[in-house]
């Protein structure tokens, strides 16, 4: 597909390439076309259209949130437990409300290891 | 509103903006009569910019009908001060390339050994068919924004300027695919005279 004088510099339309290339993808029937198209405008949208991007924007809602929590879950880091020096008071009194107070349940040994120093 | 007989032809210039503006703000309002009109206009464009991207017709057709009802939608972002084709072919061209994108990519077929060159030269009708078969195989080798922005210039007859607006890129990068996607055509269709 030559075009005598025109080159790809050419800064005008290329008339030969471009009805050759019109030809090659002309489509078919244009009314069938626009009928077409003109219904699907006039159809309300189905109920399940409507039903399935709800579903998507509740399915990013929740991812969104659980990126969130586990964001704000990591940043925290793990939520301290009772040290052993805490456990080991002077008085029994002390380490029961060091138990109740954590934020997580201390280690079995380190209340066993209590226990069996409270006992002396 | 009655609409008007497909036969008028469209006015030209100032006064065919003006006129697709009126019947965008139709459109708007809920005249169907209105986006018939439109689409009757810009079918043809839509539907060969859409195929220039996917290939399969039908894939094309879907990809400007999703284009035409999301305009639909989105006409009151329309600019009635601006010509219509440029802003419904960006939405044209987004459409057909999600859907490019989305669908499993087919592969392209071979070109036929006869289509290249070297076999008996077939009647006119054939010969023709075997150009269109060989051009749009020559485009489906063009990446897909060249492949728009040539479409446009040389189909479609758009500015650099305005293909620029309509694929979101400088002027100058037009230019460039555009002179890019000749030469790789010619190239491929250097024996076909």
């Amino acid at each position: 597909m030559t075009t005598g004088p025109m080159t790809p510099f050419d800064h005008r339309p290329d008339p030969r390439l471009g009805e050759a290339l019109r030809a090659a993808l002309e489509p078919g029937d244009q009314a069938a076309f626009v009928a077409r198209v003109v219904a699907a405008a006039a159809r309300p949208a189905r109920t399940l259209d409507v039903l399935a991007t709800w579903a998507r924007r509740g399915l990013a809602a929740a991812m969104a949130a659980a990126a969130i929590a586990g964001f704000l879950v990591g940043r925290g880091g793990e939520p301290a437990t009772i040290p052993e020096d805490t456990l080991a008071p002077t008085s029994a009194g002390a380490a029961s409300i060091a138990f109740v107070t954590a934020a997580r349940p201390p280690d079995a040994s380190v209340v066993f290891t209590t226990l069996v120093n409270g006992s002396r | 509103m009655q609409p008007e007989p497909p036969s008028v032809q469209p006015p030209e210039g100032p006064a065919r903006i003006e006129d697709e503006a009126e019947l965008a703000t139709r459109a708007r309002a809920g005249d169907r009569a209105a986006f018939g009109r439109l689409v009757e206009r810009f079918a043809p464009q839509a539907r060969r910019v859409a195929r220039a991207v996917l290939q399969d017709p039908h894939d094309a057709d879907d990809a400007a009908q999703d284009a035409f009802l999301a305009a639909l939608v989105k006409l009151d972002q329309y600019d009635p001060r601006r010509p219509f084709g440029p802003w419904l072919m960006r939405i044209v061209a987004n459409a057909a390339t999600d859907r490019r994108r989305r669908r499993t990519v087919r592969q392209v077929e071979p070109l036929a050994p006869e289509l290249t060159g070297g076999g008996p030269r077939p009647d006119r009708e054939a010969e023709q068919s075997a150009l269109g078969d060989r051009l749009r195989a020559a485009l489906a080798e063009l990446p897909n924004r060249r492949r728009i922005a040539v479409v446009l210039f040389d189909v479609e007859g758009y500015s650099h300027a305005e293909i620029a607006q309509i694929l979101g890129i400088p002027e100058g990068t037009v230019r460039s695919e555009v002179f890019h996607a000749r030469r790789r055509l010619r190239e491929l269709l250097a024996d076909w005279r």
